[in-house]
């Protein structure tokens, strides 16, 4: 997809987005509504060149010289890194923090292509006794309590 | 007053005071270089372990911590592109480019000495002008403010990327992100949905490791688990020597240091401001602007000395009226509150060891951070990155979570924070600059509390905005580099537009 498109699109997506806000803000509190209806309709305002240029763009068949960067480099990868990480913020509060950081570690590393299991383990265990240390002992950080320790 | 300065100065270099100082600017690169933990958060936890020190070395610590923290931020930024304070986010523009191209070690050089010149000339600044400069600034008022938080806004958003609209579009976002939550003036709630996790608003901190720290962890996390990094990045002692260092950058330092100390003054524009303006002062006197974002060290130089500068010219208006600049700066009223000193103008004439050896070892901490950031801290650092890259994204992840967890212990901000983290990302595959995002956040807020209060104060007479000699100042300044750059834009499309035909 070329780059004019994602342009339109934007630019579009901005519009809807400057027009809620000062359609919203004109029901705030007198003075309050100052700057929601402002910024809403400068949004507005500024995603029309955004607009109009690449609307021109494509209408005149003109494709931009630059190189198109993809929107995701490896969709496959992307995903898993996110799933990982809704995993481990959904299992932080009943699992404890030390537990669940260390799973996440221990599972996403050879999820990324990491393939030395001595190497992710001993990273693993120096990276969370630091942790400990540093937000157990040192900082007395309240941290989601480990399930085994929990009563 | 020099007399009471002089006789601060064996205070300053008490034993004690020069462990507290040493162990305090330890802390502070610690803590800065860790994202999501910050100088507010370490002082704050400080405080209460000091009860039963004596205030001078109590105020060691929060000076080491201070100075510290704000160089330990540089190093994230320049190798991960994480700033790991609000401050760093300038030092990220050329920083990471530059660990790209292998020249890591180079930009923590220069980011170390260009910090310790900010905090130096800082300290110098607090200590010779600090009764003068508190006059000027009572000559601003809501409308000057407002027309500063603009001025910081649009400069941002006009000079940072390739296209004015796009700029523009990015910090208006960050000026609605900001807006979410109860109004501060009429308390009623704005864009929160009805949902009570909205009425707060987005905390910064999230909003930005989310937005600065997710995107390039989820891009590393897309490359294979080969070395994201150049292995000479890491090398500390590459290019100049030190005395290059100081020829090529001295204009820059003395520049950015100015434009810093300027800002610290201010009571409510902090580092990043300070950082952001010296950078693109930096940028516009450039010979070679488009090299700005590319990995240019002058870029470097420039916020890192901003933000730097900023640290002790900030406790101006706190020692010499009470007023508290930044949050760092009500902490330290708060220490020496603690201790039983009343800040205000009597602290000089009641306590002037005190207060004065405070300014001391604001100075002398600035200096360690060559010994301890450039010999310690930053090797130390370095090598940590040099993990396998399937292993530094998941560490830096926790490392994210940790951060944003104790910042309010919910676990929804986890969340937020990944939901930013993909705006960011987004963001940045559709070539809009993220700085004006932040800055919209952090700034929206301020530009509107002082509109709103320049039209109470007024009476809704629109024109107090711009008839203060002042605002004017700052109007005019702010239309000429918006003439500017649409000049430039306007060229540079005419020239393309040949070129392509």
């Amino acid at each position: 997809m070329p780059m004019t498109y994602r342009d339109f699109f934007s630019g579009i997506a901005f519009l809807i987005i400057g027009a809620t806000t000062a359609w919203m803000g004109k029901d705030f509190f007198a003075d309050a509504a100052y700057i929601p209806i402002g910024a809403g309709i400068l949004m507005g305002v500024f995603s029309l060149p955004l607009i109009w240029r690449s609307t021109r763009s494509l209408l005149a068949r003109h494709h931009s010289s630059q190189p198109v960067m993809a929107l995701v480099d490896h969709p496959g990868r992307f995903l898993a890194t996110l799933g990982c990480c809704l995993v481990y913020y959904t299992a932080l509060p009943s699992v404890g923090f030390y537990t669940t950081s260390a799973l996440f570690i221990i599972v996403l590393a050879p999820v990324l292509g990491e393939r030395r299991p001595v190497v992710v383990l001993g990273i693993t265990l120096v990276f969370i006794t630091l942790l400990y240390g540093l937000f157990a002992m040192v900082l007395r950080r309240p941290l989601p309590v480990e399930f085994f320790l929990a009563s | 007053m020099f007399e009471s300065l002089l006789n601060a100065l064996p205070v300053a270099l008490q034993l004690g005071s020069l462990i507290s100082l040493v162990v305090g600017t330890l802390i502070g690169i610690m803590i800065g270089a860790l994202p999501g933990l910050n100088p507010v958060m370490a002082i704050a936890l400080m405080l209460p372990l000091t009860y039963g020190f004596d205030p001078v070395i109590a105020l060691g610590l929060v000076a080491g911590i201070y100075n510290g923290s704000m160089y330990g931020g540089s190093i994230p930024a320049i190798l991960l592109n994480i700033p790991g304070t609000p401050a760093a986010i300038a030092t990220t523009f050329d920083g990471y480019p530059m660990t790209r191209k292998g020249q890591g070690g180079l930009a923590l050089k220069t980011a170390c000495w260009s910090s310790a010149i900010g905090g130096i000339v800082s300290a110098l600044a607090l200590m010779t002008l600090a009764p003068m400069l508190a006059k000027v600034t009572l000559a601003f008022g809501p409308s000057e403010y407002f027309w500063v938080a603009i001025f910081g806004l649009v400069s941002i958003a006009v000079l940072v990327g390739k296209d004015i609209s796009k700029g523009m579009l990015s910090a208006l976002l960050g000026v609605i992100i900001g807006l979410v939550g109860v109004d501060a003036i009429s308390g009623a709630e704005r864009y929160t949905f009805g949902t009570l996790y909205l009425v707060g608003g987005f905390d910064l901190l999230i909003v930005l490791i989310g937005l600065y720290a997710v995107p390039p962890v989820l891009e590393m996390a897309e490359k294979r688990n080969a070395s994201y990094f150049n292995a000479d990045s890491f090398r500390v002692t590459d290019g100049d020597g030190s005395l290059g260092l100081v020829r090529r950058y001295w204009r820059t330092w003395t520049r950015s240091s100015v434009i810093g100390v300027c800002v610290g003054i201010l009571p409510g524009a902090g580092g990043n401001l300070a950082a952001l303006l010296s950078y693109n002062e930096a940028k516009r006197r450039a010979p070679d602007p488009e090299t700005f974002g590319t990995g240019n060290p002058i870029g470097v130089a420039a916020a890192e000395s901003g933000n730097s500068a900023d640290n002790a010219s900030a406790m101006i208006p706190s020692l010499t009226l009470g007023i508290p600049g930044n949050l760092i700066a009500a902490l330290v009223l708060g220490a020496l509150m603690i201790h039983g000193l009343q800040p205000g103008p009597q602290l000089f004439t009641r306590s002037p060891d005190v207060v004065f050896g405070f300014m001391w070892q604001l100075l002398l901490t600035a200096m360690l951070l060559l010994l301890l950031g450039g010999m310690v801290a930053t090797r130390l650092f370095a090598q940590i990155l040099r993990m396998p890259t399937a292993l530094l994204v998941p560490t830096t992840l926790v490392l994210m979570a940790i951060g944003i967890y104790t910042v309010n212990g919910n676990v929804t901000d986890l969340y937020v924070m990944l939901a930013f983290g993909l705006i960011g990302y987004l963001l940045n595959r559709l070539a809009f600059p993220l700085a004006p995002v932040v800055l919209g956040v952090l700034l929206g807020p301020m530009a509107e509390q002082n509109l709103r209060l320049t039209m109470l104060i007024s009476q809704n007479d629109w024109t107090v905005l711009f008839t203060r000699p002042i605002s004017l100042g700052i109007i005019i300044l702010l239309a000429t580099i918006l003439l500017s750059q649409s000049w430039k834009a306007l060229r540079l499309r005419r020239h393309s537009a040949r070129h392509d035909s």
